[in-house]
């Protein structure tokens, strides 16, 4: 197999507020063609940021971030973003159209690809995201957080990025609605190839859905590493104010008793119950 | 003595064809914690809406039924005697900021129940460390981080200390730290304080060591009202109705259905490891 180019490559980003916050300070890292990606920290530790100058929103103070080949620094946001795309955290604060239609067309329209193409686009990503036509009309403020946010991820694929960056797709949503959102996510991943980066404090939906783990700590990455290793490593998870998922706590806490500290769900504890659990119990 | 009382209660907003609540019956003592869970769009935020009075005051609607507050019905208060009963915790913080500081934020509450300054300084002294919001109070409450402005949400509340606690999702927006420490405050109001705490909440992991009564709202209806230990007794109905208890409870529950377990259920990872031993060194 060819060498492994990185889709996205971070170099020693340093990103600076205008008043003066010091948010993120020397981060390098690479987001490879396969990725996905959970970025984990606490609140204020510059995930929001991080992700924000991936996509060329922000652009570094110094240092820099290139995506397929492109350095954010001198390329338009548009150029960027048909790369690597952002949905906010918020999705009313990314929606502003009078109607859905409009949402999911006003990237490919700023693309100035042609109407035709603007329609394919709207119809074939609001299919993706599951998203009936008879909600074409209506306008996006109107229907409820969980629909808002499909529209919000409609309007960013409208563009085709590689990378998708999904900013806290859980908060809001009730345990069902997270687990179909992060299933629509797992099929662009599988289905579409696209590279996919999580922003959220949800260690359970981290611990089944993504491959890879970030932890940031004030503006640095404190951990970078395979799901089920960072995981492992509650000491250094403590330094990012994130305990892992409570059934690995659990098997951390009775490792004594063999259970593996990597474990990450409970049918995985279930697993290796049935296999530990003493003989006297075996007759039941 | 019932403190929060719904009678055959149900609400219709004007703007939707389904009521929202369907003849609710709850009746909830002085001094107890009580934990409402239920998928989006069970009813949880139109019955927290409909202790505080928003709901009918400030919402179109068809109402049948009532909902007392002591031993009135909750439309038959002036605003201001039912604020000073009733504090309300929003899970979107911002939408309760009105202030130009943090301090003022709070400092506004108090002066509206007719407080003089001795009283006012004393409650700060109090609700400032208790949050841990010191180094907040100069800042304007719209441009601290998500998760201090929870905190100072929940000081600006607990300041006037109501009678009646409503937080509806206060840890919506929160790391999981910051979730922790939330839950640490309410763990000692509940235990230094005979507040009646009412919760709405999605993340059960923190909710549950402190409720002393759970409630299942499915489809603006009670599908199970109970003291917590019962409540998590019947798995199979809270488990068809959407919600998810947390990873410990479940594995225990999973144990115990394939006869490996008998016994109250797990709330917390210190108490399902030492049940754990306790299965490995031959029964209790």
């Amino acid at each position: 197999m060819a060498e492994r180019h990185p889709y996205i490559e971070v170099r020693d980003l340093v990103y600076r507020y205008p008043d003066g916050t010091l948010a993120l300070r020397g981060i390098s890292l690479d987001i490879y063609d396969g990725d996905f990606i959970a970025l984990i920290g606490q609140n204020g530790s510059g995930k929001t940021t991080l992700a924000k100058c991936l996509n060329g929103l922000f652009k570094p103070t110094s240092g820099d971030v290139i995506v397929e080949g492109l350095n954010t620094k001198n390329t338009s946001i548009t150029n960027i973003a048909k790369r690597a795309g952002y949905v906010f955290q918020n999705p009313d604060h990314q929606l502003f159209n009078n109607n859905v239609w409009d949402e999911i067309a006003y990237g490919p329209r700023n693309l100035q690809l042609p109407g035709g193409e603007v329609q394919a686009r709207v119809e074939e990503t609001a299919q993706v995201v599951g998203l009936d036509e008879k909600y074409f009309t209506e306008h996006p403020f109107f229907l409820p957080k969980g629909l808002r946010q499909r529209v919000a991820i409609a309007s960013i694929l409208a563009l085709q990025p590689k990378a998708i960056i999904v900013d806290e797709p859980t908060t809001g949503q009730d345990i069902k609605q997270s687990l179909d959102i992060m299933d629509f996510l797992l099929d662009l991943h599988r289905e579409q190839g696209h590279i996919i980066i999580i922003i959220t404090h949800d260690m359970p939906i981290v611990a089944q859905y993504a491959k890879r783990v970030i932890a940031l700590g004030l503006g640095e990455i404190l951990v970078d590493g395979p799901t089920r290793d960072v995981f492992a490593q509650p000491d250094v998870l403590a330094k990012t104010f994130v305990a892992p998922p409570q059934i690995t706590r659990l098997a951390q806490r009775t490792q004594h008793l063999g259970f593996d500290p990597h474990t990450l769900t409970v049918s995985e504890m279930m697993e290796q119950f049935q296999r530990l659990i003493p003989g006297q119990w075996l007759g039941q | 003595m019932a403190i929060v009382e719904f009678r055959d209660y149900t609400w219709k907003y004007s703007r939707t064809k389904e009521p929202a609540l369907k003849n609710i019956n709850l009746k909830v003592e002085e001094g107890t914690f009580v934990g409402i869970i239920g998928p989006n769009g069970a009813g949880k935020t139109t019955l927290a809406y409909s202790i505080n009075g928003l709901i009918p005051n400030q919402y179109y609607g068809v109402r049948q039924g009532a909902v007392y507050v002591l031993d009135k019905e909750v439309k038959q208060y002036r605003s201001d005697e039912l604020t000073k009963l009733v504090g309300m915790v929003f899970s979107d913080p911002e939408a309760q900021f009105t202030a130009m500081t943090v301090e003022d934020e709070l400092v506004f509450g108090m002066e509206n129940l007719g407080m003089g300054v001795p009283e006012i300084r004393e409650r700060l002294d109090w609700v400032v460390p208790l949050t841990k919001i010191g180094p907040l109070v100069e800042k304007p409450p719209y441009e601290v981080s998500g998760g201090q402005k929870a905190r100072v949400a929940l000081a600006a509340v607990l300041a006037m200390t109501p009678r009646i606690m409503v937080l509806d999702e206060p840890t919506s927006m929160l790391d999981p730290i910051s979730r922790i420490t939330l839950f640490e405050v309410l763990g000692e109001l509940k235990h230094k304080q005979s507040n009646t705490i009412i919760v709405v909440e999605h993340s059960l992991e923190h909710l549950i060591p402190l409720a002393d009564r759970m409630v299942l709202l499915y489809n603006g209806e009670i599908v199970l009202d109970d003291e917590t230990e019962p409540f998590f007794e019947q798995m199979e109905t809270i488990l068809e109705h959407d919600a998810y208890p947390p990873e410990a409870l479940r594995f225990f529950y999973e144990i115990g259905q394939k006869g490996y377990y008998q016994g109250p259920l797990p709330f917390t990872v210190e108490e399902a490891a030492q049940k754990l031993e306790a299965l490995w060194q031959g029964g209790e």
